[in-house]
C-alpha cells in the first residue's frame, strides 16, 4: 500500500524557525508542503520518511529565509495494481460501491468488478450478491428471497484487489480574456482515484469468507 | 520539485504505522515541553514573551497521521498482533518458497491465516505450492503474537503474554498523553478567559494587564 518516493526540492526555512535544528526545520517545511496532498503520478503523500541530502542553506536577496536544496524520501500511499487491500464500504449507488481507508476515500468498485450475479437494491441502497443463482437480469435478481441475498452494506470491511488507478490534474489554466467573468463550474474530479475489484473468490466482505474452507474455493 | 524515483521501495503497513506513531509521540512530547516552559515562565512571573507558535505542525499532517493510525491499527488489521521481530522472522522464513516480492509484502501486510486469504494473495497457489499451503499458513501463524487471531484481532485475554502487556502499557501511555492534551486545553482556556479583574468583559485582551 505504501511506498517510498525520492523527491528533490528546494525549501525555504523562515528565520523564526532558526532555533530548531536545520534537520527538524526542513522536515517541518516539507511536511507542511506535502502531507496529505496528492502528487501527480506518485500518489497520496503521508509524511517525510527521511532526508537523504541537504545542501548548504543559502540566503537570497529579498527575504531572510535560508533556502536549502533537499533530496528526501517521502512515504506515499499508492497501492500497486493487483495488490489486495482491506477497506471499509463508505457508500453504494447504482454505479458501484465507494470504499474508504480512513485517510483516503476515492476508492471505487465499479459494477463490472462486483461479484456475479449482483444487483442493486434501491430500497436498501446496497448491492447484493446471489451466490449460485442462474438469474441474469436485475429484475429476476430482485425477485429473490431476502434471506438468500448477501448484501454489501455500508460500514462492511471488505477485501478488494486494486485493478487500476488514475490521476487527474484539473488545475484551471490562466483565465482567458474572452471568457470574461463568467465561471464555468465543472464537476471537479478527484485528483487520484483507485478502481478495485471484488469479483474473485475470497474478495468482498471479510465476513463472507471467514469460515469458508477450501471446498468452497474449488467449487468456484 | 522533481521526482527522482517514484517508487524507490515498498513499505509494509507495520513500518508505516511505527513511523506515524513515532511522529505522533514526538509531537505530543514537544507540545508538552512547550506547555511546561510556558508554565514555568508564568510561575517565575516573567512577562509573557512574544509567542512563537510552538512549531506549528500543519493541520494536513495531523489529519493524515491520525486517520492513518486509526486505519492501520483497526481491529481488522493484523498489525495488533505483529511485532518487528515477528516480521523479520516471517520474511526470512518465507524465503523458502519461490514467492514474488509483492506476494511476500502482502503476506506480511495481511497475515493470511486461512487458505481463502492466501488464495487471494498468491497467484495460482495450487499449481505452485499445492500441498505446502498449510506450511505457509503455519509460518505466518507462528510469527503472529499468540492468542490474537489475525482476522479480527480480538485478543483472547486468556493469554497474558509479555508482549501484550507491553502493548497495553504503550496504549495507556498514549491515553495519558491525550489526557494531558485535554488538560492543556483546559489550562489554556483558563489563562485566556481569566478576566475577573479590571479587564472583565474584554475577553482575551491581554494588553489590559500591562496597563
Amino acid at each position: 500500500m505504501f511506498q517510498l518516493s525520492i523527491i528533490k526540492d528546494t525549501v525555504a526555512v523562515h528565520p523564526s524557525q532558526f532555533g530548531l535544528s536545520p534537520e527538524q526545520a526542513i522536515t517541518n517545511e516539507l511536511n507542511k508542503k506535502y502531507a496529505n496532498r496528492v502528487l501527480h503520478d506518485v500518489g497520496l503523500c503521508i509524511c517525510v520518511f527521511d532526508l537523504a541530502e541537504v545542501g548548504e542553506g543559502k540566503v537570497r536577496y529579498g527575504d531572510g529565509c535560508l533556502w536549502y536544496k533537499v533530496v528526501f524520501r517521502l512515504t506515499v500511499f499508492r497501492p500497486f495494481a493487483s495488490e489486495v487491500i482491506i477497506a471499509k464500504v463508505k457508500s453504494s449507488d447504482e454505479d458501484g460501491v465507494r470504499l474508504t481507508v480512513g485517510f483516503f476515500d476515492d476508492i471505487y468498485v465499479p459494477l463490472v468488478y462486483l461479484p456475479e450475479p449482483t444487483a442493486f437494491d434501491p430500497k436498501e441502497r446496497a448491492h447484493f450478491w446471489l451466490p449460485g443463482s442462474e438469474a441474469t437480469s436485475s429484475h429476476e435478481l430482485l425477485d429473490s428471497p431476502l434471506t438468500d441475498r448477501m448484501y454489501i452494506d455500508a460500514g462492511d470491511v471488505v477485501r478488494v484487489r486494486v485493478e487500476s488507478d488514475e490521476f487527474h490534474d484539473d488545475e484551471p489554466g490562466p483565465p482567458k480574456a474572452h471568457e470574461g467573468v463568467q465561471q464555468i463550474i465543472e464537476n471537479r474530479r478527484s485528483p487520484y482515484t483507485i478502481a478495485c475489484s471484488m469479483s474473485e473468490q475470497g474478495l468482498g466482505p471479510i465476513s463472507w469468507w471467514k469460515n469458508a474452507g477450501v471446498e468452497t474455493m474449488e467449487e468456484g | 520539485m522533481e521526482v527522482l524515483n517514484q517508487r524507490a521501495a515498498l513499505l509494509s503497513n507495520y513500518e508505516v504505522l511505527t513511523l506515524l506513531k513515532e511522529l505522533e509521540s514526538d509531537h505530543l512530547a514537544r507540545t508538552k515541553t512547550a506547555i511546561r516552559i510556558k508554565k514555568e515562565e508564568e510561575a517565575a512571573g516573567l512577562p509573557p514573551k512574544h509567542q512563537a507558535p510552538p512549531d506549528d505542525v500543519c493541520e494536513n499532517l495531523r489529519t493524515v497521521e491520525v486517520e492513518a493510525i486509526q486505519y492501520l491499527s483497526a481491529d481488522f488489521q493484523p498489525t495488533g498482533s505483529q511485532t518487528p521481530e515477528g516480521i523479520t522472522q516471517l520474511t526470512r522464513n518465507l524465503a523458502r518458497w519461490d514467492l514474488t516480492k509483492a506476494e511476500k509484502l502482502q503476506i506480511v501486510n495481511l497475515a493470511p491465516t486461512e487458505p481463502v486469504e492466501l488464495y487471494v494473495v498468491v497467484e495460482e497457489l495450487e499449481d505452485r505450492f499445492g500441498n505446502q499451503m498449510d506450511d505457509i499458513l503455519n509460518t505466518v501463524k507462528e510469527t503472529l503474537r499468540e492468542a490474537a487471531p489475525a482476522v479480527n484481532g480480538t485478543s483472547n485475554g486468556a493469554e497474558p503474554s509479555q508482549a501484550m502487556q507491553v502493548d497495553a502499557a504503550v496504549y495507556s501511555e498514549y491515553q495519558d498523553d491525550y489526557q494531558d492534551q485535554d488538560q492543556w486545553d483546559y489550562n489554556a482556556n483558563e489563562v485566556v478567559f481569566d478576566d475577573t479583574g479590571e479587564g472583565a468583559g474584554i475577553e482575551g485582551d491581554l494588553d489590559v494587564d500591562d496597563d
